[in-house]
């Protein structure tokens, strides 16, 4: 294992209290597909934060993460924040049509990436922030501390998510469940665990208004899916018959059949459990996962793992760990 | 009425001293290989009429007009005697020395009944009219080299059309269709062309097929991925080669009770290959390029049909519409086979021109010609 690789040394997560079934979701009219396709797309249940704000769940999972692992505050040199914007970060799903207001005035300018390095009491860390990444986000969070830990010997950063869902804006992208969650992961400049040994991104523009392109954003993403893959495993010097372990976002099941196929990666690998029990968490599943898989012992140290996400509809993103 | 038409008036070509010529009864002459197969017919010296069946004599009349030989004869291949007139099949029966079938209903995505309505039935319907034709020694089948259907390896010219099932209608029915032709004539030969792409080696498009549907559809940014196995090549040929060979195979001797496959054969490019030169052909033009549109990727069948229930349940309309219809063809890229064209080659003098000598001319003139409609 070479000495001065970035890892990520620590995942947690926080979930709002309240799931809901799939079911329960159609009969809430929160879904524009039918219910038995979601179903057999793999998804169950997702969290739904009712009385949580993104913040408070982003909140929770860092503050977890520093206890867990008896992180000090002191030695994390930088936040990487990303997620609901500004204002949204601290609203209810029911207060954020009228928090959106917010944007319009000073209010945007209440940045959650800050008050956590203030709540956190991260007093010697500097605060960043990530958007315009969709499900991607913390990925490039990731890649951002990578590179600073790389390039200005940081040595602890904090990367966080935390997506959720107004009220009014259903439960469902592109025929995908999705939940409310947080999830915080630590990039540190050295580490004994989750060696990141490749990381690779593509991001196609021309997809920039993908609600208007589904189709071809549909056509696109396999091909492009499969070419991040390849090229991450590549990268990590790896061929596909080394990789242990493929960590999914959370998205359909049967596209996750046909994505594996193509990338000539069995089924089996695939770490995809979350995909009925959590749904899909936008930017934080394939740390949620792994965080899960690790906690069963399905995951073990020394595997080969690749995360992979898509960030609608412009961005492929693929990292490989060394477990 | 058309110079040199039949129809029940009778035709002012009618007693024409033919008797030591080559007098050729032609169907499907109004296609795109029927022109270019009679424009060849009438350059043989030998040939001294062409009779072109057309449901339609004024859409051959402008060749009508530049050939005296040449005579077109009212009828259509759904109808009993294919309604030609009493006049008329006398004369077919006193001229005709050879037959040149090439009418088929060529849609991939019909239903069995209706492919076997011209290509079955219509074939048997021409076999009991010109079972009457007593000077006939040439019956000349144009069927697809498709008819193997499901069947892959190397497929020999004598090879009978396979026996495991075929990916759609119009396979099914010219394999049907050379079954009775076989049966009933001792003079057949049957030609297997592969699929035609384009005119020639320069990639000239005239008519537009299921092949150039699906191009445009990888233009659009609409093409996620293919059928095919590691094995699986691309045989198509262009429209120059089918009619040469087919022309030939209606006049050369000694050819009777034969297939001959009018197929790229070794020259088929590999899918992977073609995959890569499709996508530099397109890339070509800036605009194209600067959209980022993914090559697709090469997946198993049971991976390709995964992706196609998934399309059903979650695409649009459009893009439901547009993979059923590549579902009737492009799986046939799963089912790799080489086609051997050796009879052909020692016939001709020569073997099909090889694919990468004309697919990236001929994707360059797709990719232009659905720039220009976007533009308009």
């Amino acid at each position: 294992m070479t000495a001065a690789a970035p890892c990520i040394t620590a995942i947690s997560y926080a979930l709002p209290g309240a799931s809901s079934s799939v079911r329960e979701l159609a009969a809430a009219g929160a879904l524009e597909s039918a219910p038995e396709l979601l179903e057999r797309f793999g998804f169950g249940r997702v969290c739904v934060a009712v009385t949580e704000t993104p913040y408070d769940l982003a909140l929770s999972a860092a503050r977890a993460l520093l206890e867990e692992h008896e992180i000090d505050p002191d030695s994390v040199d930088a936040v990487i924040y990303g997620g609901a914007p500004s204002t949204l970060a601290f609203a209810t799903r029911d207060e954020a049509p009228t928090r959106a207001r917010g944007l319009c005035g000073v209010a945007r300018f209440h940045y959650p990436g800050t008050r956590l390095q203030y709540d956190l009491g991260l007093e010697r860390a500097s605060v960043l922030g990530v958007d315009q990444m969709a499900c991607t986000t913390l990925f490039a969070a990731i890649r951002l501390a990578r590179a600073l830990c790389l390039a200005e010997g940081l040595e602890r950063v904090l990367c966080v998510s935390s997506e959720f869902y107004p009220a009014d804006a259903g439960r469902e992208a592109i025929t995908n469940c999705t939940s409310d969650a947080a999830c915080a992961v630590l990039v540190s400049r050295s580490g004994d665990r989750n060696r990141i040994v490749a990381s690779t991104t593509v991001t196609k523009g021309f997809f920039w208004r993908g609600d208007t392109m589904r189709d071809e954003v549909l056509a696109s993403y396999f091909p492009t899916a499969v070419h991040v893959l390849r090229r991450t495993i590549a990268q990590a010097g790896w061929t596909p018959a080394d990789v242990d372990w493929v960590v999914p976002h959370n998205v359909s099941a049967k596209s996750w059949e046909i994505l594996m196929e193509l990338a000539a990666l069995p089924i089996a690998r695939l770490y995809g459990d979350n995909i009925a029990r959590i749904g899909h968490t936008l930017a934080g599943d394939n740390f949620i996962n792994l965080r899960d898989g690790r906690d069963s012992g399905v995951i073990t140290e020394g595997q080969k793992v690749v995360l992979f996400s898509y960030g609608y509809g412009a961005h492929w993103t693929g990292l490989a760990l060394e477990v | 009425m058309t110079r040199g038409t039949r129809d029940g008036g009778g035709t002012r070509d009618e007693g024409r001293g033919t008797r030591d010529g080559l007098v050729l009864f032609v169907t499907g002459a109004t296609g795109l290989v029927g022109r270019a197969v009679v424009a060849r017919l009438l350059a043989d010296p030998r040939v001294t009429r062409v009779f072109v069946l057309a449901r339609d004599p004024l859409r051959l009349a402008p060749l009508v007009a530049a050939d005296s030989r040449l005579v077109t004869v009212c009828g259509d291949l759904l109808l009993d005697e294919l309604g030609i007139d009493v006049g008329s099949r006398g004369l077919l029966a006193r001229e005709v020395t050879g037959v040149v079938h090439l009418a088929a209903d060529t849609s991939f995505s019909q239903s069995l009944e209706d492919a076997r309505a011209i290509n079955v039935h219509g074939t048997r319907r021409l076999l009991e009219l010109s079972a009457g034709w007593p000077r006939v020694a040439r019956w000349l089948y144009a069927s697809t080299a498709f008819v193997q259907g499901h069947r892959t390896g190397i497929v020999a010219d004598d090879d009978g059309p396979g026996a495991g099932g075929w990916l759609n209608a119009y396979e099914q029915s010219k394999a049907e269709a050379e079954a009775i032709v076989r049966d009933q004539r001792d003079d057949w030969v049957i030609a297997r062309p592969s699929t035609i792409v384009c005119d020639d080696l320069a990639g000239s498009i005239t008519q537009v097929n299921a092949v150039h549907r699906a191009l445009r559809l990888y233009f659009g940014g609409l093409a996620a991925m293919l059928p095919g196995t590691d094995a699986s090549t691309l045989d198509v040929v262009t429209t120059e080669y089918v009619a040469d060979g087919i022309a030939r195979l209606a006049l050369a001797p000694g050819v009777e009770r034969q297939t001959f496959h009018l197929c790229a054969g070794a020259g088929a490019m590999p899918l992977d290959e073609l995959l890569d030169v499709t996508h530099a052909a397109f890339g070509r033009s800036p605009a194209w390029r600067r959209k980022g549109i993914a090559r697709p990727v090469r997946a198993d069948l049971a991976t390709y049909r995964v992706f196609e229930r998934a399309v059903d349940d979650i695409a649009s309309e459009r893009v439901k519409c547009a993979v059923r219809s590549l579902g009737f063809f492009v799986p046939q890229l799963a089912y790799p086979k080489r086609f051997c064209t050796a009879r052909t080659d020692a016939l001709l003098g020569r073997g099909a021109p090889a694919v990468r000598d004309f697919w990236a001319n001929m994707v360059a003139a797709l990719a232009g010609s659905a720039r220009d409609e976007v533009a308009a």
